[in-house]
């Protein structure tokens, strides 16, 4: 134990030592930060001619639009000119056009024979200089079915008034009967925790098993593994380098979270913004579904009603649990592998249920309470994200009680598996290691 | 005494036997040659001696004990294929593998120092690794296998890489540790050296044990009573034809005697007709020629 102890220190030292953990640790936040403002950057994003004209040869469209507009997109990614030419001319005009030069980048034309009662024969079309993406015929198409839509009310001769007010939508409450707590709004709001504390996770597997599964490889790589294992045991040098890698782990979450306040409390005021204003709220309503200012307010309401206790006590064993069944896997994978960089093949059994666990934790947010949330929420290999996903969802003692008893016992059986793998492997040399291979390590003894 | 007692040992992997029924006893403040060509089985051998392997079946006792993990901390292993961390310093690598071998931390800070001193190298202490040749890392190497004061050193072709000047550095420590009453395995492909610096040695080939006992003994049981005579003068016609002549240059012969002769003899047929000796010794088979004779045979 006292050996376990000493491989710790040098592993978390070194690694903690290195001006690349600060570097990581100081600019993750802040790549994290640039990474969601890119996004939302892109995602607006507009290039090229966004002009559409608009040429009524049935005269439909035109009465209605000499007193209403044809509203361009909201994030102005089409505008819409509606024009009184010749559409033959415009079309030839278009086309004889440089790509850059040309007026609109495309014509919509309603034919002289268009119908309200069957709007697809003859159908309207859209010629294009430039290619429409999905999002724009869906736009175009929703636009003109909404406009459509409006001549038929008026025919009718339904009021403005009413046709406002039939456009207004029916938003329920959802309210838990079992959990007081979880008031409206809140099914958004631990969903979002949720999905945060599961990505959480995701990511720390991948980066801080890489980490160990490097570090066993340059052990091999480097022979130094020869004189270790005479003085300890291969059991004690593996999980030493977990532990350790672990406790670096650790200390740059507590360094995140600190430097999360002291960003959110200090430097923020001092920029005159406030967390509501934050990118990562910017990016939810341009990025997710649309959503009005109230739901908005009430899921951040939410926030403060997830159950703070329950996830502080329980995130951290998952995550440690996670960790420890996924470290010492890698570490197995590092130790078969050693320098040899193209038998990357033998990672797929580890990163596969880890990507796996991920999209059925994007699953369970929605659907908190189906069975596929309830297995992969006990199953070892997929319980550290999915779980952690469903924390804010107010889970049953008994079932929290045995997904952990199942972590437990998943990572003493893959360590185990681990440790006969990596005892074996750390000496192989020179030669390419098969699976079949593999697993008579596993099988074979001392 | 024996330090170290292998009995029986067996050793596999899947169907390939790399040790087969080996047995044998280093004794005590001796420096002991384990031979062998390549793919042996010398580093299997050794990897259970140093417990980074266990046999399938037979006994190693080390003082008379099962060899246990307690032991481990008595012996000290410098591996042929060698390794630091590139980017630990010196001073802080060396202290870490001699906890690792159950020194305090403050045990192992003294022991760096006397070290480090001793190689006139304290200069080193905040060097990273990554900075030294390959005869400065072998030199930190040998350092990390002695600093825990080990009974039992196991090297294993210790002088490989390294230049003239610091392989008789290296030999020298060796010899004083020796002095000092430290048992040490020495493993190499180089014959000269078994013979200069080893007083025991075993001989393996195909996992099996072929040979083994002092190198003197060895030298003396593969002898094949050759003699070398030089001398002045010139031999009369019919000398030679009781004599057995493995080769004859100028003024100097090398004969072949039948077991139960003497060296006396020749001697003294050279004294009869009155040619002047001037020099005479028993040609005795080096270890080289033993060992290959040894291996081929078993082959």
């Amino acid at each position: 134990m006292n050996k376990i102890w000493i491989i710790i220190q040098r592993e978390y030292i070194t690694r903690v030592k290195r001006p690349a953990f600060l570097l990581t640790t100081l600019l993750a936040p802040v790549g994290f930060l640039l990474l969601m403002v890119a996004s939302v950057a892109i995602s607006t994003l507009n290039t090229g001619n966004n002009n559409v004209a608009v040429i009524d040869d049935s005269g439909i469209f035109n009465a209605y639009f000499e007193d209403h507009n044809l509203a361009d997109a909201e994030d102005g990614s089409v505008h819409f000119f509606v024009v009184r030419e010749n559409f033959d001319s415009l079309a030839a005009s278009l086309s004889a056009a440089k790509e850059d030069e040309a007026r609109y980048s495309a014509v919509i034309h309603i034919p002289a024979a268009f119908q309200i009662e069957s709007p697809q024969n003859p159908a309207m079309v859209y010629m294009h200089v430039e290619r429409p993406g999905m999002a724009r015929q869906q736009f175009v198409n929703a636009r003109f079915t909404d406009v459509l839509n409006k001549i038929r009310m008026q025919q009718l001769n339904i009021s403005d008034t009413l046709q406002a007010q039939m456009e207004q939508t029916v938003k329920l409450q959802y309210i838990s009967l079992k959990n007081a707590e979880e008031k409206s709004g809140y099914g958004l709001a631990a969903g979002i925790a949720g999905l945060v504390m599961g990505f959480a996770i995701y990511m720390s597997l991948f980066f801080y098993g890489t980490m160990i599964m490097k570090g066993v490889q340059e052990e091999k790589t480097n022979r130094i593994v020869e004189v270790l294992t005479s003085s300890v045991k291969p059991f004690q040098l593996l999980m030493g380098k977990i532990l350790g890698v672990g406790a670096v782990g650790l200390t740059q979450f507590v360094l995140w979270i600190l430097l999360t306040f002291i960003v959110n409390i200090f430097v923020l005021p001092l920029l005159g913004i406030t967390m509501g204003d934050s990118p990562s709220a910017a990016a939810m309503q341009s990025g997710g579904p649309e959503m009005d200012p109230e739901s908005m307010q009430a899921m951040v309401y939410s926030l403060r009603e997830l159950p703070f206790t329950q996830i502080i006590l329980l995130f951290p064993l998952y995550f440690l649990g996670g960790f420890l069944l996924y470290g010492s896997l890698f570490a197995a994978v590092g130790a078969a592998m050693g320098e040899d960089s193209d038998q990357q093949s033998l990672m797929i059994p580890i990163t596969l249920p880890i990507i796996i666990s991920i999209f059925i934790a994007m699953n369970v947010v929605n659907n908190p309470d189906s069975s596929l949330g309830l297995w992969a929420s006990l199953i070892p290999f997929s319980s550290p994200i999915v779980m952690s996903a469903l924390l804010p969802f107010h889970q049953p003692v008994w079932k929290v009680a045995l997904s952990l008893l199942l972590l437990v016992a998943g990572f003493v059986f893959t360590t185990f598996i681990a440790a006969r793998i990596y005892r074996t492997g750390i000496l192989m040399y020179g030669k390419k290691v098969k699976f079949s291979e593999i697993l008579r390590w596993i099988f074979s003894k001392g | 005494m024996s330090l170290l007692s292998l009995q029986h040992i067996v050793k596999q992997y899947g169907t390939y036997t790399a040790s087969d029924d080996v047995s044998f006893d280093i004794p005590a403040g001796k420096i002991f040659g384990l031979l062998g060509p390549n793919g042996a089985g010398k580093t299997t051998l050794i990897r259970m001696i140093t417990r980074i392997l266990y046999p399938d079946a037979g006994h190693i006792l080390f003082n008379g004990e099962a060899l246990a993990e307690k032991h481990t901390e008595r012996i000290g292993y410098m591996p042929e294929e060698r390794g630091l961390y590139k980017k630990m310093k010196v001073g802080e690598h060396l202290i870490y593998l001699a906890r690792l071998k159950g020194l305090s931390k403050s045990e192992a800070q003294g022991k760096v120092n006397h070290w480090l001193q001793k190689f006139q190298i304290e200069d080193w202490y905040h060097k990273s690794i990554e900075e030294l040749s390959k005869g400065m890392s072998q030199k930190v190497q040998f350092i990390a296998t002695v600093i825990h004061d080990p009974d039992l050193l196991i090297l294993d072709e210790p002088f490989s890489g390294l230049d003239p000047i610091n392989s008789k550095l290296i030999e020298e420590e060796i010899f004083a540790l020796s002095r000092t009453g430290k048992t040490i395995i020495f493993s190499t492909h180089r014959m000269e050296q078994v013979e200069e610096i080893c007083n025991e040695i075993v001989l393996v080939n195909k996992g099996r044990k072929i040979l083994e006992g002092g190198v003197k003994e060895l030298k003396q049981r593969f002898k094949e009573h050759l003699f070398r005579i030089t001398y002045q003068g010139t031999l009369p016609d019919g000398m030679l034809e009781k004599l057995e002549v493995v080769s004859a240059d100028t003024q100097s012969l090398t004969v072949r005697f039948a077991a139960g002769h003497k060296g006396n003899e020749l001697l003294q047929l050279f004294i009869e007709k009155n040619l002047e000796v001037t020099s005479f010794n028993e040609i005795l088979p080096s270890i080289n020629e033993i060992f290959i004779r040894q291996v081929h045979s078993s082959n």
